[in-house]
């Protein structure tokens, strides 16, 4: 009777809990949880700290006053000295001078503010990887207005630039290898000054990591022609987010090589476009053969370290010559692949002896087992004719 | 005719050959075991001829080692053949070491009265061990430094001494070129004196007392109250011993052309030490069971206790023939250890074998 009544009580507990309307949902974050973790809270300030009545009144912050309220503190440089004394101050002046920031001073309230990219109340320093403007987040950041066609296309802005950045070797290198030095939205438009640079300073803005290029570049015939025609430098040939992995291919003047472009067998030019095209094919090949011919003879036991070292060497020059492409002139193209071709000859040469020294040790221990065979077989034959010992 | 006369008036030839032409040697069942003290004889003297060429070229400072085996390897002609039958003949002959051991325990061919030739094949035995851990580290690459850092860290766990032998060992706090300089010496000079004069007393006492006879043949011989066959020494047992190191010299070279020793990457103390880092397969065994030992064990360092043991093991075959009471039950206990021992050895030399580097 007890266990009876024990399960008409679970069946009604079950039936009731079953029953209950839906409890509502408890929200993922307040703001009061979001500043927990919030480094100004760690810095000791408090809700009353923006939220006064003077600056700003309970409830949010109008969206034109964010950018000069957080200015309050982060301008002031006597103040902030108090937590860093390495901290920048000038973000206000630099936002004054960025699209964001003249469009906002002007009562365009749709874009962005301190904010938009930093957060309101879990905000974290950037070398917190969680952090919105993190290196690694950054274009996702930038993705949430760049990336929305009806709220650009009402500034006049096409195309999808994060998502075509997220397409580029630069993306590769920060997302997939995890390089922060590779370059993000931020790197190349300026963070708190954030503005597009114009067609003649793009180059300045690649030369900040690519200065070999661009060194080449300026002393360049091609330099002076974009000037004329207005045609961004890197960009003519690079493209701006989508920047691809550059290949030996972009250099013919066969499509879908990147010179065919504007060049042609019968323009100025085509003889040094064609000479670097086969130095690049022919260092290339040159390296890959040698390589080959290392690890053969690596993975059958023989030490080729001169080898790999001058195959090495090879690889700095390739390097150097694809660099040198941007001189756009047989100089110093022709000396740096030649060099490399050179060391690629003597890498595979290398390998070439190893792999002959290892046939002729081959060859040397089929003759000597064949010696020490035919020495065997005398010393059974001669062990049987000895006079038996008895068993 | 002439030099023989010569030889014959001025050294006991006569009588050596007097002895070599009466010397038989036992034919029974394991006959073959005789073999092996011949075998590794063999390599030891590759050894020997192979490591004075090396020494033609090695040069023991931290500086020049790795490049002097490289010279060696790729510059000096037949040099890669030296270094690869040095290292390869020192393999093979501890595995023949290990195997005439293992074969003299189960024959029992330690009884009275070869207690010495015993305790001196034995101590030849533990000072080939001493040739594979200091050779190990000459050539001055990454996993020898490692490896030699770790092995040397063994001798840390004895209470009191534990860190002045490891001092001693390493020539400084830490392995460097001082450790590298007096492995060299030890490899080269102490270790071959102490060898010579061992190996010179094991091998007189061998032809003094003659082959030992297993005790079931000698049982089987006392039965049928006749002697047990046998063949002279020369040239029966001499053309066959011939025939055993023509095939052991044919193997060397095989594997010294189609697996050449590697050098590895030079030794960079600064350097992580490589994932997987262990010793050679023959210290195998002691690394494995180490692992397995608990950090400290009622504040008694886990390594030292198993350490005990293994000396323990040591001290008691150096005395097993004073041990051995020489009865069927005491040799079949001495068998059964045997057996356990080498279960155990080749037990934890596979688990070590099979664990993958992290």
């Amino acid at each position: 009777m007890r266990r009876v009544r024990a399960l008409l009580a679970l069946t009604l507990l079950m039936t009731a809990v079953a029953a209950a309307p839906p409890r509502a949902q408890t929200p993922v974050a307040t703001p009061e949880a979001l500043f927990k973790d919030d480094v100004h809270a760690q810095a000791g300030l408090a809700c009353s700290s923006c939220h006064t009545s003077g600056a700003a009144p309970d409830g949010p912050v109008e969206r034109t006053k964010i950018a000069p309220l957080c200015a309050t503190c982060h301008a002031n440089a006597e103040y902030m000295k108090t937590y860093n004394p390495q901290v920048r101050v000038d973000q206000y002046q630099q936002y004054l001078t960025s699209t964001h920031g003249k469009r906002m001073s002007a009562g365009e309230t749709r874009v962005a503010t301190c904010s938009d990219c930093h957060g309101a109340h879990g905000i974290r320093p950037v070398s917190d990887a969680r952090s919105p403007v993190a290196p690694r987040n950054v274009a996702t950041t930038c993705s949430k207005c760049h990336s929305d066609h009806a709220r650009m296309s009402a500034f006049g802005h096409e195309g999808n630039p994060p998502e075509e950045w997220k397409t580029s070797v630069h993306a590769a290198a920060l997302l997939k290898r995890g390089d922060t030095s590779a370059p993000t939205c931020s790197t190349c438009h300026g963070s708190h000054g954030t503005a597009p640079p114009g067609v003649t300073s793009v180059a300045l803005v690649c030369a900040q990591c690519h200065v070999r290029e661009a060194e080449l570049f300026r002393k360049s015939p091609k330099k002076a022609i974009f000037d004329l025609i207005g045609r961004g430098e890197c960009l003519t040939c690079h493209s701006n987010h989508r920047i691809q992995k550059p290949a030996d291919s972009f250099i013919g003047l066969q499509v879908p090589a990147l010179c065919a472009t504007c060049h042609n067998n019968e323009m100025k030019g085509a003889a040094v476009i064609t000479a670097m095209q086969k130095g690049l094919s022919d260092l290339d090949t040159g390296i890959v053969r040698a390589n080959g011919v290392l690890d053969r003879a690596a993975s059958a036991g023989m030490l080729v370290d001169d080898g790999r070292l001058a195959l090495r060497d090879a690889h700095e020059d390739q390097i150097l010559a694809r660099v040198s492409i941007h001189a756009f002139a047989d100089k110093p193209f022709a000396a740096t692949a030649g060099k490399g071709i050179a060391e690629a000859a003597r890498a595979e040469a290398i390998g070439n002896a190893a792999m002959g020294e290892l046939r002729y040790r081959r060859n040397g221990l089929a003759v000597a087992t064949l010696l020490i065979v035919g020495f065997l077989a005398t010393l059974w034959a001669t062990i049987r004719r000895l006079p038996s010992t008895g068993a | 005719m002439a030099l023989r006369a010569w030889l014959l008036e001025r050294t006991p030839l006569a009588s050596i050959e007097e002895a070599v032409a009466h010397k038989s040697v036992p034919r029974h069942r394991y006959s073959v075991f005789y073999f092996l003290g011949g075998m590794t004889l063999f390599f030891f003297c590759v050894q020997v001829v192979t490591g004075a060429l090396l020494l033609l070229y090695y040069r023991p400072s931290a500086t020049e080692a790795y490049e002097s085996v490289g010279f060696i390897m790729t510059r000096v002609p037949f040099g890669w053949l030296v270094r690869s039958v040095h290292a390869w003949s020192a393999n093979l002959m501890i595995g023949a070491a290990f195997a005439h051991l293992f074969s003299v325990i189960y024959v029992h061919a330690y009884r009275p009265p070869r207690e010495l030739t015993w305790v001196s094949g034995l101590l030849v035995f533990f000072i080939t061990f001493a040739f594979g851990f200091s050779g190990y580290l000459l050539p001055w690459n990454e996993l020898a430094f490692f490896a030699t850092r770790v092995g040397t860290n063994m001798a840390g766990v004895v209470p009191g001494i534990g860190d002045s032998i490891v001092h001693f060992m390493r020539g400084g706090k830490d392995v460097s070129g001082a450790t590298l300089t007096r492995f060299f010496g030890v490899h080269v000079a102490i270790l071959p004196a102490i060898t010579t004069a061992l190996l010179a007393m094991h091998l007189v006492l061998v032809q003094y007392h003659g082959m030992s006879v297993p005790p079931s043949e000698e049982a089987r011989v006392k039965q049928t109250g006749k002697a047990g066959p046998s063949m002279p020494f020369a040239p029966h047992f001499v053309l066959r011993d011939l025939f055993g190191w023509t095939v052991a010299l044919a193997l060397l070279a095989a594997l010294s052309a189609f697996m050449p020793w590697e050098l590895g990457r030079k030794a960079d103390a600064f350097a992580a030490a490589p994932a997987g880092i262990r010793p050679e397969w023959y210290f195998l065994w002691m690394f494995q069971a180490l692992k397995y030992a608990p950090a400290t064990v009622l504040g008694v360092s886990g390594e030292f206790l198993v350490l005990i043991p293994v000396n323990l093991g040591v001290v008691a075959l150096i005395l097993l023939p004073f041990l051995d009471r020489n009865t069927p039950r005491s040799r079949r206990v001495i068998k059964g250890l045997a057996t356990l021992a080498l279960i155990f050895m080749i037990a934890m030399t596979a688990l070590a074998l099979l664990e993958k580097a992290p």
